[in-house]
């Protein structure tokens, strides 16, 4: 029982990051309709920035991450701006190409300004071991877990009762009937980046107080996909829901079926998925029949 | 504007092209390709192997992803199967090369349909993302299903001769290579102007108006993915040929990247358009390092820190101005100088 | 500017003129001796590189100091292959066609070596492998090809060794966690070797891929099997996670660890886990006295980011280099390749300065400096204790 409990809890944090990083992509494809293959970078930056900032104010983790948020929306605004802003009018497969390619930019920007060691990221927390019944957990980790819970219950109430998150939410539905109804599209996406970095911010911060600072967390934005084409990519809730499914599916696949298979649980589960619910547990639904 | 071509014949009317000047300049391109090795040294030689290779590639994925419209990011997987096939078949078993890398092609295009069916369900990027997780089960079996595939361990292949040519060598792999490219070449060519290269089409445009207008979607995707990893395997195969050392750490996730961006860079559907986006991805590398020597010593520490993220910037960043100014790629660019001189000093 | 300039228009030169190299001995001319160094200079990899090119650098300045090779002076070029073996194999090419080397002293990591010999044996260039001590690599032996360091069943063996004799308890449970790679089945081949010969309780054998950060679940399950001794074939990060999350379980371990941990930085990651683990390697820590007494000969030699960059692969670049320059003078004013390989094979009880056991090469797998010392990290400082001296297993 305790070795269940073990990889459940495991699972959970694991599940946490992933959950963070796949509201990232879906607030983005949400709002505009592109998969920002540049998240797991995204997340890289914003950690990396964190780290600069933390070594040279001694901040602890709560203060850090909220001086990152204004900083990293910043960034996303810029990239929006920048990047994604003169494809308007593109196919979409385009736009997505283009955040492939700024992706392959930012990882070799970030490389180049930081180097290529890996850092501990400091956090000023104690790596006490707390004790949840017979579980133990480090202190990082249950921020996670809070965090990822603080963030969707923001994000569900911000979709359904606030403006924006209304008119995001029906900048999705339909652009055009959206901007007949005065909603100004282009800044909506601009919004929908800007919260996809700051969230994106948050789960580097996280990944990185518990798995080390090093150029190769890139990676974990293509690790999340499973989370988020699990929940749909179109749901923020879903993605949250969807990365701690796959967090629990990767630890106990690996607790109980070995041999490494938790690498490739996640991928296993995406083309399961699809082949079942192609637009995940929680995606809006395109009725079409051929 | 040409008057008074009339195509008599059913031969000219699908020859590949009925312009003299076309095809001389085709003759002048073959001659320089058949008598680069005794131009340029082996190093600039073996670059030009590379070349070959990714249009090798690159025409495999144009087929599936620029003209059927079928999206794909895993073909480092298929790459990877190809170049596999091709080292165990010639290395385990003893077949010659004539034999082992159609049989490559094969198995790759084979364990395509597996990717394949779920494509019949899913549209651009869920597909694109069932095909990402694709190569990955792929590297994960690959390095785990020991017995067979040397796990780890990787594969050395030996030195072959076919047709007269020792592979060994730089000119002879050249030649080879150089014949593969050719045939594949016109293999696609062909293809596209035939009824299932306009059915491809058809279904990029509007999958659900094709089936309408009763081409049957799941025999045409499936035959996009077969094909189109049929010909990427072969790339896969002569990959393995070139290095003469293959593990997994070869094929990863970027050479996908790469083979979109060729394809991208190029411009989407268009072969001609395949072969400048590959012979310009292939050589950027080379060009950066040049013009950065020229700027930067090389001796310093500073350009051996940086030089390499350099080039993977530039990559990007090539990557991102193309889509941005010219999504019709360097086939459109080149057709809009084409035109810009054809009607000069006329505007249109 | 000049100098560029004249380089560049050179590389284009013989990159587009010249198909067959002059009859002369290729990388030597009266005045300079070509050294080629293929090296993982960027990407998460380059803290080997550039530590490896500091070496080279800091050995060539030195031989060229005392008056070069029989007059000639040493040049070293150092190609970027980012430790992809693909483009081992291409800057090799480069290194051969165009720049024009004699010999290869950098070489990357163990596929990449792997993917280079094919050249390597084409051309008879003189290789001296120090940063891939595989058997893959000597296995078979290569005619010009020459390894330093003991392999990683070796180093592994050694560690589990000593805890069996003077750490562990008895009965002891052990565990091994290593990388799905060859790198981590030479790491389970050391594993295995102290298993059998001394009896071990073999508690359980995992593999994780390259890559990954979250190491729970395989925590979870060491803890179940009861691991008291955890053979630890992850590396720097990854290392520093296994053992974080072993803590966090609370499980009192005694941890063998893979050489790459004796770096500071990779030091810097595994100590807040709190375990004071065991390093076993063929190269002298950073606090050995042989190695302090290089960072003062070196010193003239290096800019403040080189110091900083220095760890054990600067050293045996330098140890390398040295070999690969002691061959090359027995030749005299006559250099060519094959006299070089020929003078690699009688090296006897070469003096590394301490940096390793003595080299010799006199052995039918011309493999030298096998000899290993079992370090343990004093978590305080730091810095590495030896627990014993350079010995063969």
């Amino acid at each position: 029982m305790e070795y269940f409990l073990f990889l459940v809890s495991s699972g959970l944090v694991m599940g946490a990051t992933y959950g963070l990083v796949g509201m990232g992509f879906a607030i983005i494809y949400k709002a505009t309709g592109i998969v920002n293959f540049a998240q797991g970078e995204l997340l890289m930056l914003t950690a990396y920035i964190a780290f600069s900032i933390a070594t040279s104010l001694s901040l602890s983790l709560i203060p850090l991450m909220i001086i990152t948020i204004p900083i990293a929306m910043v960034i996303g605004i810029v990239l929006e701006r920048v990047f994604i802003r003169p494809m308007l009018g593109e196919p979409l497969f385009s736009i997505v190409m283009v955040t492939i390619g700024l992706a392959v930019i930012l990882r070799g920007v970030t490389i180049m300004i930081w180097g290529p060691d890996p850092h501990e990221f400091p956090t000023g927390l104690s790596s006490e071991v707390v004790h949840i019944g017979p579980v133990p957990f480090y202190q990082v980790q249950l921020y996670g877990l809070g965090t990822l819970a603080v963030l969707t219950a923001a994000a569900w109430a911000f979709f359904r009762f606030t403006r924006l998150g209304i008119a995001m939410r029906a900048v999705a539905a339909n652009e055009g009937a959206a901007m007949l109804m005065g909603i100004e599209v282009s800044r909506i996406h601009m919004i929908a980046w800007a919260f996809a970095a700051a969230v994106a911010a948050l789960a580097g911060i996280l990944f990185a107080s518990m798995f080390k600072l090093g150029p190769t967390i890139w990676f974990e934005g293509l690790r999340s996909f499973p989370a988020v084409i699990l929940g749909g990519l179109d749901s923020v809730l879903g993605a949250a829901l969807g990365g701690l499914i796959v967090g629990l599916i990767e630890n106990l696949a690996q607790g109980y079926l070995g041999q490494g298979l938790r690498e490739i649980a996640g991928f296993v589960v995406i083309v399961v998925i699809l082949m079942l619910r192609p637009y995940g547990l929680f995606g809006a639904r395109e009725i079409e029949r051929v | 504007m040409r008057t008074g071509h009339y195509k008599e014949t059913y031969g000219e009317l699908i020859a590949l092209s009925d312009s003299n000047v076309v095809w001389s300049w085709v003759a002048a391109l073959g001659v320089f390709v058949v008598i680069l090795p005794f131009l340029v040294g082996n190093y600039t030689l073996s670059l030009a192997i590379s070349i070959l290779i990714a249009i090798v590639g690159a025409i495999g994925l144009n087929l599936l992803t620029g003209t059927t419209g079928l999206i794909s990011i895993g073909q480092s997987g298929f790459l990877a199967i190809g170049a596999y096939a091709n080292a165990l078949l010639a290395t385990d078993y003893g077949w010659p090369v004539w034999a082992s890398l159609p049989a490559a092609g094969i198995v790759a295009g084979a364990i395509s349909l597996l990717v394949g069916i779920p494509s019949l369900r899913l549209k651009g990027l869920y597909l694109a993302i069932t095909t990402l997780a694709f190569s990955f089960i792929v590297n994960y079996v690959i390095l785990y299903a020991e017995p067979i595939t040397h796990g780890p361990n990787g594969i050395f292949l030996n030195d072959t001769k076919v047709f007269g040519l020792d592979l060994s060598t730089d000119r002879g792999l050249y030649y080879f290579v150089l014949g593969v490219t050719v045939l594949v070449t016109l293999a696609s060519l062909n293809i596209l102007r035939s009824r299932i290269g306009r059915a491809w089409l058809a279904i990029r445009d509007h999958d659900i108006a094709a089936r309408v207008m009763g081409i049957d979607l799941v025999r045409y995707k499936l035959l996009a993915f077969a094909v189109s990893s049929f010909f990427v395997g072969i790339a896969g195969g002569l990959m393995s040929l070139q290095i003469r050392f293959i593990n997994i750490d070869v094929f990863g996730f970027l050479l996908s990247i790469e083979a979109l961006a060729i394809i991208i860079l190029g411009g989407f559907g268009s072969i001609a358009g395949t072969i400048m986006g590959a012979v310009f991805l292939t050589l950027l590398p080379e060009a950066i390092r040049i013009s950065l020597g020229l700027f930067v010593d090389p001796g310093s520490s500073a350009y051996t820190k940086y030089v390499y993220e350099i080039r993977g910037i530039a990559y990007g960043i090539v990557i991102v101005v193309f889509l941005r100014f010219k999504p019709d790629g360097l086939i459109g660019l080149w057709r809009d100088v084409r035109k810009y001189f054809a009607n000069w000093p006329l505007a249109y | 500017m000049k100098q560029t300039l004249r380089m560049t228009l050179l590389a284009l030169g013989a990159a587009l003129v010249l198909p067959g190299m002059a009859a002369a001995e290729p990388g030597v001319t009266d005045t300079e001796i070509r050294i080629g160094d293929v090296n993982i200079m960027t990407g998460p990899a380059s803290f080997i590189g550039q530590a490896v090119a500091v070496g080279s650098k800091v050995a060539a300045a030195e031989i060229n100091a005392a008056g070069g090779i029989n007059g000639r002076k040493i040049v070293i070029k150092t190609e970027d292959d980012g430790y992809v073996p693909s483009r081992s194999f291409q800057a090799l090419k480069k290194l051969l066609e165009v720049d024009d080397i004699f010999a290869l002293n950098g070489t990357s990591g163990t596929a990449n070596v792997l993917a280079m010999m094919p050249l390597i044996t084409k051309a008879n260039l003189p290789t001296v492998v120090t940063t891939a001590p595989n058997e893959l690599v000597y296995t078979p032996v290569r005619p010009s090809v020459f390894t330093i360091g003991a392999s990683y069943e070796a180093s592994f063996y050694a560690q589990l060794k000593y805890i069996h004799e003077n750490l562990a308890p008895k009965g002891a449970v052990y565990g091994l966690i290593r990388q799905d790679d060859d790198f981590g089945v030479a790491v389970e081949n050391g594993y295995a070797r102290a298993i059998k010969e001394f009896g071990l309780k073999d508690g359980i054998r995992l593999r994780y891929k390259k890559g990954q950060a979250d190491f729970a679940a395989e925590a979870v399950q060491m803890k179940a099997a009861g691991v008291q001794v955890l053979a630890n074939g992850a590396i720097i990060a990854q290392a520093a996670n296994v053992l974080k999350e072993t803590r966090k379980l609370g499980m009192d371990l005694q941890v063998a660890d893979v050489w790459s941990e004796i770096m500071p930085p990779s030091a810097k990651l595994l100590v807040p886990a709190g375990y004071s683990y065991l390093i076993g390697d063929y190269i002298s820590s950073m606090s050995d006295p042989a190695a302090v007494k290089f960072m003062a000969k070196a010193k003239p030699y290096m800019t403040d980011a080189d110091v900083a960059a220095v760890n054990r692969y600067t050293f045996i670049t330098y140890a390398g280099l040295k070999v690969l320059a002691k061959a090359m003078e027995a030749c005299g004013k006559d250099l060519t390749r094959a006299c070089t390989v020929d003078n690699l094979r009688k090296i006897k009880n070469f003096d590394t300065e301490g940096l390793t056991a003595p080299v010799s090469f006199d052995n039918e797998r011309q493999l030298g400096g096998t000899a290993i010392k079992v370090y343990q990290i004093n978590l305080a400082d730091q810095t590495f204790k030896t627990l014993t001296d350079y010995k063969e297993y």
